[in-house]
Order: structure tokens, then C-alpha cells, then sequence
């Protein structure tokens, strides 16, 4: 008696396989030290928002910028966008997306991961996926907690929802498009930190200020397209940038950052899938 | 996915959640009552559904002011004050808690709710010097004065003056709507103030005007509300006139007042392009102020203090004076009254 053949098992295809990787990083990623770093970050604001809003409640005149009274509305959108989409974002972005294949690779746990039978995408897929809902599930958060306490403070929730529903998708895209430019650095470059490191706080900086085309080789300039609030005068940086500021339109914005992402994602799986990992001894 | 993975995540999305829901809530009822007065004061239920423009001003707040006793001592008043104590009975100062006002383009009518401390009788022996009545509406009781056009012919021999061209034939009256609360103005506003009351359709069931009122009123001492457009269509503007006015649909101000004076005038116009327009005068005006100011110092700490915001259909314009600006302002002001002024030599023929 003949006993039948049991077919081969087939390597599970991207999506599945990018699941398997998500789920297995996500662990990994959110209880790391780095995570905590960042939740310590995003939650300063929150901590302010609490003592701002105490002192509200106490009887004090409110926050004051410049000696001109603001009111809760104008301070949220001045955290969204001097900390939360000036500074934490894209920081987030460089500090999660240069490490994602880095890490591995330092950690020499690469070789086990590639041993598994899946496509080498699919590792930095799912990865990035985990760096998403990671991200995500602390910086969002923060944003609401800060939107509740500080908004009441002469202004209504009903009257910015709108403006907090923006707002937290503008966080999400930002996060997903840096994601996405930083995870090609790090699986490209050497020493992918700096690199990022300067392209935000260097190159973004500069094209941003200088008046012409250059600006449009950044992704700053696009999420300024889809910012609701009108962007104050923080800085001379953000003065001389005000100067210069040719806001692209909401749709060219949400077209060129969706085409950023899915150019730097596709590069960078390339690279991870072609590229031959020399651990050092 | 380990347990302490799982909570975070639950943990997280239920923050999302309900601030979202939250927001959700607010958005849809015009504001929470848990964390602000419902649908405003009470007074707002006098109004009427159709009124153009509503506004606020909490008087006491504004009279107990650091900003109104610095005021007080750089340009003190006080015959106003007087003027009106005499004829109705009323001091601002201690009597007035707060103002509601309405104007109706439609009707060219507008009602004044005032609530406070009042000598009733007093108030209305005053009003019926005269020719004036009382009569009962709704169950309240209204005095109403004289008609403004036999109040003008008493004592003129039966003469019109010759410097009125349209006197008018509106009679003023003040309902005593509730125990402190007054309502003034001509008597048919009056009335459809306690028709508003009595039949339920007021102001708050206007959900666009009310969307206004209540984005605004939190925590501010005075705000107002206004529907331009109604407006520029019930007034009697030439049609070359209106076509170039700005497209501006809604106006809305506020002030807060407590040591100093913050306050925003917020306009939402009818397209992206009419508001950029606007940002685009209010910034020339701003620029032109601050070359025609020149060395006038005054003028420029007021002009600093201007901020324009908003997006879309939205602009905004917010001041501030704080109070040492005030204090830096009279003094100012006493430094150009103590300067000796030039002489002028008289011309010799």
C-alpha cells in the first residue's frame, strides 16, 4: 500500500510573511530602550499640556508667546507643529528607519532571519510595519492627551475636531513617508544615523529657506502642504522660510508623498534583497 | 504578540479612541456640556431663530479688571456713567452683571437682554414719565415709553424739530423677563423676545449661528457674532457698492479681558481665494501702518501686538494689549502732553 505523497509546504508569500516579521518585531521594537527614549519625547508635551492646563484652571492669565495671550486652539498648533511635525517626527523617522535591517545586522541576528523561507522584502516589510505601529501607538496618543487638556482652554473641542482628525493624519503620513526615506538610507549607507541626522536638521533646513526648486527635493515641504494651521514665526529659520514659502497644493502633496514612500520602500527592499550582509567577527 | 504587547496596543488605540469619540461627540452637539455651559447663557433663549448678529459682555468682569482701572486712571469718565444712572435707574458699574444683545437685519430690529440688580419700580416709574404704559404679554409685564416722535413733539408747542428728518414712530420698551433680567429695545423686539422664550424657537435651534457662538463664547468676557452677508443684503447698499465688498460671510469677535486686553476678529468668507485676498489687504494695511507710524511709539506697540492666522476660508486677526502696555501707553501719552508745545509767532502785515 502505497501511502500518498504529502505535497511540499510552500514558503509563505509577501503579505503573510510581512505579517509574520511585523508580528515578531513589534515585540522587539516597542519594549526596546529606543521606544522609551521616544516616550519619554512625546510625552514632555503631554506633561506640559497638563501643567499649562493646571495653571488654566488655577486662575492665571494662560500661556503667553511673544506677550500676547494665546488660546488653547493656537497653543496645540503651535506643539503640532514645532515639536510634534518640525522635531519628533522626523527624528522618529531617522532614529526607527535607519535601524531597521541595521539592527539586525549589529545584533548578528540577520543570518537567522534570511535563513527563514521568506523573501528578504518581506523581512523589511514586515519590519516596517512594526516601525509604523510602533510609532503610531505613542506618538498618537500623545497628540489626543495634549488636544483634550489643552483645546478647552478658550476654544471647543467641537470646533477643532476637524483640526485634530488632520492633524493625526498628517502625523501618520509624516511618520510613514520619513519611515520609508530612512529605511532606504539604512539599508543603503554605512552609517545611516548621520546621514539622517543631517538630512533633517541639515538639508531639509537650508532648501526650505533658499527661494526655487530645491525645496521640492524634501519631505518637509510637502507635509507643510498639509498643514491646517497656519505656520507661526518661531524662529528666524521659520521667518526667513515664511519668506520663501510656496505651500504646494493639498493634492500635490498627498500625491508626491504617497510616490515618495513607494519609491523609497521598493529601493530599499531591492537593496535588501540583492545585497550581501558581511557580518563582522 | 505577548500580553504586555497586546495591553499596550489595546491601551493605546482606547486613548485614540475615545478622544476621537469624544470630539466626535462635540463636533455633532456644538460643544460638550461637560466642559463648558450648555449652548451658552440663558439668556441666549430670549433670541430670536432669524437674528443676523448675537453678542455678549460680561460687564462685571470687565468693570472688577486690572485692564478697566488702568483705563480709568489714564481717561477717567464718569458723565456717561452718570447720564445713565439718572435715567434709568441702573449703575453699570455695581448693577450690570451681563449684556446679550441680538440684531435682526430682516426686521432692522435689535433687542438688549440686561442682567443684574434692579429697582424694578424705580425703573419703571422712569420709563412712564410721560405718555408711557404697561401692558401684560406673554404673562410678563412690559413698560413701554413714549413713541419717539410724541417724545420729540412734547414741550415744542406741537413742532417737529427742524434737525430730525425721520423721527420715526417706534416706542422703546423694557420687559422684566425674569427675576434680574431686563429686556430693552423697541417694543416689537421686545415681544418677539418673549415669543422666542415662550414658543422655543430661538436662537439655539439656529445650528450655523449657534456652530459660532459656541467655537467663540469659551472663556471670553465679550463676543459677538454676526452674519455679514444677511446683513449686506437687508441694508439698503447700491448694488455697485456690494459687488465690491469683500466676500465676507461670517464675523465673529472676542475679547477676554483681565489684566490686559486679548481679543481676535475672525472672518470666514466664502472661498479660499476671497480669504487670501483678505490676508493679503489685512497684511498691506499692517505693513502701511507700520510706515506711516513712523517714530510714533504708540502706535507701534499697538501694531506689534496684531497677529493675523487661519487657513482656508478662515482669517483671523488677534491683539493683545497687556497691562504694562497700557502703563507704557499713558505714559507715553503724559510725555506728548508734557512736551512744550511750539510757539506760534504771530504773522506781522
Amino acid at each position: 500500500m502505497t501511502v500518498p505523497a504529502t505535497p511540499p509546504r510552500q514558503a509563505p508569500g509577501l503579505v503573510s510573511a510581512s505579517v509574520r516579521v511585523f508580528e515578531l518585531s513589534l515585540g522587539e521594537m516597542l519594549w526596546s530602550r529606543r521606544t522609551i527614549f521616544m516616550g519619554l519625547v512625546v510625552g514632555l508635551p503631554v506633561v506640559l499640556a497638563l501643567v499649562v492646563r493646571l495653571f488654566d484652571l488655577a486662575g492665571s492669565t494662560g500661556v503667553r508667546v511673544n506677550n500676547m495671550a494665546v488660546d488653547g486652539p493656537a497653543v496645540f498648533g503651535l506643539i503640532i507643529w514645532a515639536f510634534f511635525l518640525r522635531f519628533s517626527i522626523p527624528v522618529l523617522g531617522v532614529f526607527y528607519g535607519t535601524s531597521l535591517i541595521a539592527d539586525e545586522v549589529e545584533d548578528k541576528t540577520i543570518t537567522y532571519l534570511f535563513s527563514r523561507p521568506i523573501s528578504r522584502q518581506a523581512v523589511l516589510f514586515g519590519k516596517y510595519l512594526a516601525y509604523m505601529a510602533c510609532t503610531v501607538l505613542v506618538v498618537l496618543p500623545s497628540i489626543v492627551l495634549v488636544w483634550l487638556l489643552v483645546i478647552p482652554m478658550g476654544g471647543s473641542l467641537g470646533g477643532n475636531f476637524i483640526d485634530l482628525v488632520k492633524d493625526l493624519a498628517i502625523v501618520a503620513i509624516g511618520l510613514a513617508v520619513y519611515g520609508a526615506v530612512f529605511a532606504f538610507i539604512g539599508a543603503k549607507f554605512k552609517r545611516p544615523l548621520l546621514i539622517g541626522l543631517v538630512f533633517v536638521f541639515g538639508w531639509e533646513q537650508v532648501v526650505l529657506a533658499l527661494p526655487g526648486y530645491m525645496k521640492q527635493f524634501s519631505v518637509a515641504y510637502y507635509l507643510q502642504g498639509l498643514v491646517p494651521h497656519a505656520m507661526p514665526n518661531d524662529s528666524f529659520a521659520s521667518m526667513v522660510q515664511a519668506i520663501f514659502r510656496e505651500t504646494p497644493a493639498l493634492g500635490t502633496s498627498l500625491v508626491t508623498m504617497g510616490l515618495i514612500e513607494v519609491v523609497f520602500l521598493y529601493f530599499a527592499a531591492r537593496i535588501v534583497a540583492n545585497r550581501e550582509y558581511v557580518l563582522e567577527q | 504578540m505577548n500580553k504586555r504587547t497586546r495591553y499596550f496596543v489595546v491601551g493605546s488605540v482606547a486613548i485614540v479612541t475615545v478622544g476621537l469619540c469624544t470630539g466626535l461627540v462635540a463636533f455633532y452637539n456644538g460643544g460638550l456640556t461637560l466642559m463648558s455651559s450648555a449652548q451658552g447663557p440663558s439668556e441666549l433663549a430670549y433670541l430670536p431663530a432669524n437674528a443676523t448678529a448675537v453678542a455678549y459682555a460680561n460687564v462685571r468682569d470687565v468693570m472688577n479688571s486690572e485692564f478697566r482701572q488702568k483705563l480709568n486712571q489714564a481717561i477717567p469718565t464718569g458723565e456717561g456713567r452718570d447720564e445713565f444712572l439718572k435715567e434709568t435707574g441702573i449703575d453699570i458699574e455695581r448693577d450690570i452683571d451681563t449684556v446679550v444683545a441680538s440684531m435682526s437685519a430682516a426686521e432692522k430690529e435689535a433687542v438688549v437682554l440686561v442682567r443684574g440688580r434692579f429697582n424694578e419700580g424705580q425703573i419703571e416709574s422712569l420709563l412712564r414719565q410721560g405718555t408711557g404704559d404697561v401692558e401684560q404679554y406673554q404673562g410678563i409685564r412690559v413698560v413701554t415709553g413714549a413713541p419717539k416722535v410724541h417724545a420729540m413733539l412734547d414741550g415744542t408747542n406741537g413742532q417737529m424739530p427742524r434737525d430730525v428728518a425721520n423721527p420715526g414712530d417706534q416706542s422703546m420698551s423694557v420687559a422684566f423677563l425674569e427675576t434680574g433680567l431686563l429686556a430693552i429695545g423697541q417694543t416689537s423686539a421686545v415681544k418677539r423676545a418673549i415669543d422666542s422664550k415662550v414658543s422655543g424657537q430661538n436662537v439655539t435651534t439656529n445650528g450655523e449661528l449657534m456652530k459660532y457662538v459656541n467655537d467663540i463664547r469659551s472663556g471670553q468676557s465679550a463676543w459677538a457674532v454676526g452674519r455679514l452677508e444677511a446683513m449686506k443684503q437687508q441694508a439698503d447698499i447700491p448694488e455697485q457698492v456690494l459687488q465690491h465688498m469683500p466676500a465676507v460671510q461670517w464675523v465673529a469677535l472676542t475679547t477676554h479681558i483681565n489684566g490686559g486686553v486679548t481679543g481676535s476678529i475672525r472672518a470666514d468668507t466664502l472661498d479660499d481665494a476671497a480669504a487670501e485676498n483678505l490676508r493679503d489687504v489685512i497684511r498691506g494695511g499692517l505693513a502701511m501702518g507700520r510706515l506711516v507710524s513712523g517714530q510714533d511709539q504708540k502706535f507701534k506697540l499697538l501694531l506689534d501686538s496684531l497677529q493675523m492666522s487661519g487657513t482656508g476660508k478662515t482669517v483671523a486677526l488677534t491683539f493683545s494689549v497687556s497691562p504694562e502696555m497700557i502703563d507704557v501707553l499713558a505714559g507715553l501719552a503724559q510725555l506728548s502732553d508734557m512736551q512744550p508745545k511750539p510757539a506760534t509767532t504771530p504773522k506781522v502785515q
